[in-house]
């Protein structure tokens, strides 16, 4: 029946319950009694610091009944380096865990923790693929493949490959594009980068907005481009009239598109069309931040509007 | 406080809705009340490892909803003082180890309930050993913290610990202007921060690190209309707010959007009543709460999160809430105006 009291491998352990000052409620369902058990074990190996191999299955008997333990997690890791285990191992068991439970976060710490210790990335681009295919702008695993690509110098080993491999499945994985702008700018070791790059990017942007022009990303992407390269905005006006006029309200593809002729018309200091374009999207496309087109109008008529 | 979600759905999804839309106070107070009675239940066990931050969240909502004693306070406190380790730091619950995280709700705890004094009764010099506690995790060479001793590190950690610092008076045990930095690294070509640097923008990030620059009072770094833009844009049809674009809304990015617009004064950008209207759905009318959208189970955190929401666009009746540490006005003003 129980797991542990009548497992004669844990027979010197007096478990600790709960103390919450009260009769001990955990009784009425067999889940809730086996969680139970195995917490006063726990509490009870912990009070002694004990490292053993029974302690590293009681610790995996937890985290599979509530993976969100982070203690549980802490004290794994401290058996595992303690007894020097065979981190491969660990590894190997994390990768079915990670993703039997997608949501969880302590778990990343943890994979972090150990392969920092193996010191190698074998196997983990795949993996962390396996992750994304399940859940594709998981937050705690883009995060993870970023220190992996910095702590390993992955920046040329696929990763702007991988990437577009992604965008290609959707191409509104806001994730994947942050991906995309740190794999080409966010080595701290390059000096900029040179001008076919950016082309490159402004390209590859640009074609995802032919496919979906009401998609935030790649026009905020194309914005960080010229922001990154200090170049206007009139940079992007030829492409920017291809999805919307102010002079032809009913031709509007893009209110992004709207939103940029508004700065392009202000630098131009063609106040008039500026006005038109940040009207619509006050009044027709995008009403809900009427206040904000509006705040945005407000500034064309300050003397440093264009700059 | 348990983080045991349901009973009670939230909203009403059909068109019964427009005489609802008023705020339930009564039985937010009584969902909130019956959480830690529900130890019957297997959730609340398997939530343990986050009670510290759960008694905060539905403290922090009773505060808003004007029921300031609709927890007992000695209880609330005693517990508080069990989950304190002797390094200064808190466990989520006895026997949990010390985070950075639990710390925080533990010393917003104590300063809700003006309890400092109390901490320095049970424990001497408790409150620089807190102090203490939290320099220790930051990171000396990047001017970010960490979590724990394990040293993941994230910019919640670096607000939470400019949050607790500031409450306590203890700012200057840590280097402000190196975090500072630290959160400009962070700072992304959308307008948005990350939880590191290069890290994707969302929105309960730009909170932390927004509220870190106000109490560090370095608002000036921001670049407003830019952020700004990007905050509103998180707005959808139906009123709600998303963390990052092409997500779905949840009732708690009304606090995380709202409160870092406002921080910036620019909370007019989004459509209040639109918001108000979605939040208000998300609450259970009978039994109380608030979930994520209608439909949805209610649990305690986006209950305080859609309530402080409410209390940022104004709604009538709730206590202000401050946008920067999500506690009542009122308190942050008393804790932080006792040490000047």
């Amino acid at each position: 029946m129980s797991k542990y009291s009548d497992d004669p491998a844990w027979s010197d352990i007096v478990p600790l319950p709960q103390d919450d000052g009260g009769p001990n409620p955990l009784a009425a369902i067999a889940y809730k009694d086996e969680y139970s058990e195995a917490m006063s074990y726990l509490r009870a190996v912990m009070a002694e610091n004990e490292m053993s191999e029974r302690v590293l299955g009681l610790t995996e008997h937890i985290i599979s009944m509530n993976p969100a333990h982070y203690t549980v997690w802490l004290y794994r890791a401290k058996c595992l380096f303690t007894l020097s285990s065979d981190l491969k191992a660990e590894i190997a068991w994390l990768n079915p865990t990670a993703l039997k439970h997608l949501k969880n976060y302590q778990i990343w710490h943890h994979r972090q923790t150990i392969i920092e210790k193996l010191d190698s990335a074998d196997g983990e681009v795949t993996f962390i693929s396996s992750m994304l295919e399940a859940d594709s702008k998981n937050y705690h695993v883009w995060s993870y493949r970023q220190w992996l690509v910095r702590r390993f110098d992955l920046w040329h080993e696929g990763e702007l490959e991988a990437v577009e491999g992604m965008l290609k499945e959707d191409v509104r994985n806001n994730s994947a594009w942050n991906h995309r702008w740190f794999v080409v700018f966010g080595n701290e070791k390059m000096e900029g980068v040179d001008d076919g790059v950016l082309e490159r990017e402004m390209d590859y942007a640009k074609a995802a907005i032919y496919m979906t022009p009401q998609n935030q990303s790649p026009w905020n992407y194309l914005r960080g481009l010229l922001r990154y390269a200090k170049l206007p905005a009139s940079t992007l006006k030829e492409f920017a009239l291809e999805f919307a006029s102010p002079e032809k309200p009913d031709e509007v593809h893009s209110s992004h598109a709207l939103d940029l002729l508004a700065d392009i018309y202000a630098e131009e200091e063609n106040k008039k069309e500026a006005e038109k374009a940040l009207d619509l999207l006050a009044k027709r496309f995008d009403p809900i931040r009427a206040n904000y087109w509006n705040y945005r109008k407000s500034l064309l008529e300050l003397p440093a509007a264009a700059s | 406080m348990s983080l045991v979600s349901g009973p009670g759905r939230g909203g009403i999804t059909d068109d019964r809705l427009p005489h609802e839309l008023r705020l339930f106070v009564d039985k937010h107070v009584c969902y909130i009340q019956s959480l830690d009675t529900r130890k019957d239940e297997l959730e609340y066990w398997l939530t343990e490892h986050l009670r510290l931050s759960g008694l905060y969240w539905g403290l922090t909502a009773l505060h808003l909803l004007g029921r300031p004693d609709g927890l007992p306070r000695n209880e609330v406190l005693d517990f508080v003082m069990s989950c304190m380790h002797d390094n200064g730091g808190f466990g989520a619950a006895p026997g949990h180890d010390a985070h950075m995280l639990y710390t925080i709700s533990a010393v917003q705890i104590l300063a809700t309930l003006d309890a400092f004094g109390e901490l320095e009764e049970r424990v001497g010099g408790g409150r620089q050993k807190i102090g203490q506690y939290i320099a220790s995790l930051q990171d000396t060479t990047t001017g970010t913290f960490a979590g724990d001793e394990w040293g993941e590190t994230d910019t919640r950690f670096l607000y939470g610990a400019l949050n607790a610092l500031s409450l306590l008076g203890l700012l200057d045990l840590v280097n402000i202007n190196q975090a500072v930095e630290h959160i400009q690294e962070c700072a992304n070509f959308d307008g948005g921060y990350g939880t590191s640097p290069g890290a994707e923008s969302h929105a309960g990030q730009i909170f932390t690190c927004v509220a870190a620059l106000s109490i560090a009072g370095r608002l000036d770094l921001v670049d407003r209309d830019k952020l700004g833009g990007w905050l509103s844009e998180r707005q959808l049809k139906n009123g709600g707010l998303n963390g990052r674009p092409e997500k779905k809304e949840d009732v708690c990015y009304s606090w995380w959007v709202a409160s870092s617009l406002a921080m910036i004064g620019r909370l007019h950008w989004i459509d209040a009543e639109k918001l108000t209207k979605f939040i208000l759905n998300c609450q259970d009318p009978e039994l109380g709460g608030f979930a994520d959208r209608p439909g949805n189970m209610v649990d305690v955190f986006h209950t305080v999160f859609g309530i402080a929401g409410l209390s940022l666009v104004k709604y009538a009746g709730l206590v202000e809430v401050d946008p920067v540490y999500c506690m009542p006005l009122a308190v942050t003003k008393r804790a932080l105006g006792k040490l000047k």
